[in-house]
């Protein structure tokens, strides 16, 4: 065996050895760590949409001018856009998908200690599900002469009916079927019907931050209460989105009063949804992809100094008899000896600094299998770093011995 | 003899050039991300307008409820009152000035029809801004006392905006509309760097606001107050008062302006005791209830406060100082490679006559040279790594921010440049002591018995 050897070797060789055996510590902890962080940004992002969000164009204009009528506006604003060949639907919404604003609570019972259930509601006419393409899973759509119509304060009535999305489903009747149920969308308010479960799709940031993502109830309303209201969402023709947004915005300029804040393509909607998280974690990577680079570089720059250093030893043991296969495994051995020591470091290293970003940023982020699969893929890097130099340096003829005594 | 050193630290550099290479390369790109989180936080540290930051003061008084919690420092501390700001501002007081600031927004709009509308954010404030901070103007001027005495419709705007509504020509006099009222032009900001926008204590970096209104004007038209309204626990629902109840929010205990005062040194005493004869006086009416407490705090204790509590860069830091470690250490051990490879070389000089010293200065020239290659490649690196954080923050906010805007907290100075030098100069020293050691000791003629 060759165990002996190695440790003699080592103790020979103090300063390279500490040294190798920083660097991987070093090198886990800073690893694992960016990788911890990492996981934790991209936790819930780009999950599927549900929607064909590609071809559909959300704008939202905004009136400044307070004396114009809204009711009318909307009339003309829907006929407008109707008349561009290439839209096969619109909606006036309040929300739009990827962009729901904060988080709205609702109910299974009336009375005033009734468990909260977190939720975004989006509100629109019966041509809302046709345009985010929504499928339907059971009960119905909205019909045309369900929808309320009205200034938000002014309304006569909240509709006595509502969808809800199949997650949302699965969360307030896990045993029973949702349909035909009633629930509360404001404490004391009047109740509402589920009439209908339609597929899945993507509600914003807040709720996809706890794993939300897809809660959503859809209201038989168009409605108006602050100077944005209402916004369109617009599906279009395969393709076609992208020319489309100059020819939406001059349509909407055509009311007076109004500034058009916003229109865009939900692609870019769903962007801006996940790109703070992103941008960061993509930061984090390359960082750690250099680092990786670096050492691995290092490691085998170091190796390959030992082996010049023991040529005439190879040769020796070479002349002994010893295989090729048993040099490099040699060295192999060494570094493997040596990293296994700079892992445990690192390893206590490691959950040290996790421990101190959970507490920084109060999301636990500690993940063992992570911090393991971190310190695995180090071995593997730095073995082929030893591998590639020890190999070359097995290939050294027995006769060297000889030759330079 | 250095003539001679100089040439052997030369051939010994291109001895082995892909050792010379990775060395370089490890030292550059760990300066590299080095350098580029620290001039991140060099540029965030630094305070917006240096030469007066002392003088001007965040004033707040505490007029919260008998059980309300104890405040440590100002950014705990509630703003003032609407009712507060106009006493204090009637203050006779020589040589202070005060002012006032709330942020609103609008659609800032001009009669052609073929330049669109633009939503704005838009400053209300008193004349006492411009002078106060020393806002630089491109044309015209601020506004005048009686312009916000009688609330003019004025307004100033911003460089970028004037050169959106008006193509960049001098619009003082022009009209323009903020949503539906008619505003007079009066002034046009030229170019107004702040390291951190302090004045509505956002301390944001490169989000500037479109335009300055007087603060009556926008009460009387009644625009959205984009504030924080810090009510007594009596007050329901604080934020109806950002649309509504104008009348209700200009007599309540609400707190949400902004205050500020510029008090040269010799003020500062007067000042504070005015604010205690201002709080006592209205204690008389029943007002403050609590103990005599007010937070008169300058800009850099502000920026002090705040600076303690960004979480997410200080995480890259940490990596980023850890990753130069593991730069450093993989140096070393390439430098040892380097050095101990010409063992036989050193000991037959060494055998020669040479003494230590010279040994010594041969490699010290070595090394401090690889340390300023290192520290040229590591400012290349910065200066790629600062662009590519500039790319990132453009991009998480989705092309806001433009990276005019974004240049100056991405940028090296000179400070940084010989601090990059510095940093990689003595690091490689440093990384150079053991290698150096080392090979100084090789004893005369040793190696040279094998051969």
């Amino acid at each position: 065996m060759e165990i002996k050897p190695i440790f003699l070797s080592i103790k020979h060789n103090k300063a390279i050895a500490m040294l190798v055996i920083i660097q991987v510590a070093i090198t886990l902890t800073v690893l694992s760590g960016s990788l911890l962080m990492t996981t934790s940004t991209l936790k819930e992002w780009n999950l599927p949409s549900g929607i064909p969000h590609n071809n559909i164009i959300s704008a939202v204009p905004e009136f400044y001018d307070l004396e114009v009528d809204v009711r009318q506006s909307l009339v003309d604003d829907l006929a407008r856009i109707e008349a561009i060949t290439e839209v096969i639907n619109v909606s006036p919404v309040t929300q739009r998908p990827f962009d729901a604003q904060g988080i709205q609570t609702i109910y299974l019972e009336a009375s005033a200690e009734a468990q909260e259930y977190e939720t975004n509601i989006f509100t629109g006419d019966a041509n809302l599900p046709e345009v985010l393409q929504l499928s339907l899973i059971e009960g119905r759509f909205f019909r045309e002469d369900e929808i309320v119509v009205g200034q938000r304060d002014e309304l006569p009535a909240m509709p006595p009916i509502v969808m809800i999305s199949e997650a949302m489903a699965k969360v307030l009747f896990p045993d029973n079927n949702a349909l035909g149920q009633t629930i509360w969308l404001e404490k004391g308010a009047a109740p509402a019907e589920i009439i209908g479960i339609y597929s899945n799709f993507m509600n914003g940031e807040n709720l996809n931050y706890f794993g939300q993502s897809y809660r959503t109830i859809l209201q038989p309303l168009v409605t108006w209460q602050n100077r944005a209201d209402p916004s369109y969402l617009i599906r279009v023709e395969d393709g076609m989105a992208d020319g489309l947004l100059e020819t939406i915005r001059n349509q909407l300029y055509k009311v007076d009063g109004r500034y058009v804040n916003r229109v865009e393509v939900l692609t870019r909607t769903q962007k801006r949804m996940y790109d703070g998280r992103g941008s960061h974690a993509i930061m984090l990577l390359v960082i750690s992809s250099v680092l990786l680079l670096i050492t691995a570089f290092g490691m085998a720059g170091l190796v390959s100094f030992l082996v010049t250093q023991r040529q005439k030893q190879i040769g020796t043991r070479r002349a002994l008899g010893a295989k090729k296969w048993d040099v490099v495994r040699y060295f192999m051995l060494e570094n493997g000896v040596l990293t296994t020591i700079g892992i445990v470091i690192g390893l206590v290293l490691s959950i040290a600094f996790a421990f101190v970003l959970t507490e920084d940023s109060g999301v636990n982020i500690l993940d063992m299998s992570y911090i393991f699969a971190t310190a695995f893929f180090i071995i593997l890097v730095n073995q082929l770093a030893v591998y590639l130099p020890a190999k070359k340096a097995a290939n050294v003829a027995p006769a060297i011995v000889t030759r330079s005594a | 003899m250095f003539a001679y050193n100089l040439k052997l630290a030369f051939k010994s550099l291109n001895d082995r050039p892909s050792l010379t290479i990775l060395m370089v390369a490890a030292i550059a790109v760990g300066l590299g991300l080095f350098m580029t989180m620290l001039t991140l936080s060099h540029q965030a540290g630094k305070i917006p307008m240096p030469h007066i930051s002392k003088q001007i003061h965040l004033v707040q008084l505490d007029n919260r409820e008998v059980t309300a919690d104890e405040a440590e420092n100002f950014n705990q501390m509630v703003d003032l009152t609407y009712q507060d700001t106009q006493n204090l501002l009637k203050l006779p007081s020589a040589g202070v000035e005060q002012t006032l600031a709330w942020n609103t927004n609008g659609i800032l709009n001009v009669e052609e029809q073929e330049i669109q509308p633009q939503r704005s954010s838009v400053v209300a404030t008193n004349q006492a801004f411009f002078t106060m901070f020393e806002v630089p103007f491109l044309y015209g001027e601020g506004w005048d006392s009686d312009a916000d005495q009688f609330s003019q419709a004025v307004i100033v705007l911003s460089k970028k905006s004037n050169d959106y509504l008006f193509g960049g020509i001098n619009s003082v006099g022009k009209q323009v509309r903020l949503n539906t009222h008619v505003l007079t032009v009066i002034g046009v900001l030229d170019d107004w760097f702040l390291a951190r926008k302090f004045y509505d204590r956002s301390y944001y970096q490169a989000w500037p606001d479109q335009a300055f209104i007087p603060s009556n004007f926008a009460f009387d038209s009644d625009l959205p107050r984009n504030a924080r309204f810090d009510c007594w626990s009596t007050t329901t629902n604080p934020g109806k008062f950002r649309t509504n109840y104008l009348t209700e929010l200009k007599t309540s205990e609400c707190a949400w302006i902004t205050f500020w005062a510029k008090l040269p040194n010799h003020n500062l005493e007067d000042y504070k005791t005015q604010l205690g004869q201002y709080i006592d006086s209205q204690k008389r009416l029943g007002r403050f209830p609590r103990e005599n407490q007010y937070f008169l705090t300058n800009i850099n204790d502000q920026l002090e406060v705040i600076s303690n509590m960004i979480g997410r860069e200080q995480m890259l830091g940490v990596i980023s100082y850890m990753f130069f470690a593991v730069c450093l250490i993989n140096a070393v051990s390439i430098l040892l490679a380097k050095f101990m490879r010409r063992t036989k070389e050193v000991s037959l000089r060494r055998a020669l006559g040479a003494k230590k010293r010279t040994i010594l200065q041969q490699h010290l020239i070595e090394v401090v040279f690889i340390g300023i290659i290192g520290g040229l490649f590591g400012i290349l690196f910065s200066y790629i790594g600062l662009q590519a954080m500039l790319r990132v923050s453009l991009y998480a906010s989705d092309y806001v921010r433009t990276a005019a805007d974004l240049m100056p907290y991405h940028q090296m100075d000179w400070e940084m440049i010989m601090m990059a030098f510095t940093v990689s100069v003595s690091c490689t020293l440093l990384v150079g002591l053991y290698p150096i050691w080392r090979i100084c000791n090789v004893s005369p003629a040793s190696q040279l018995k094998a051969q």
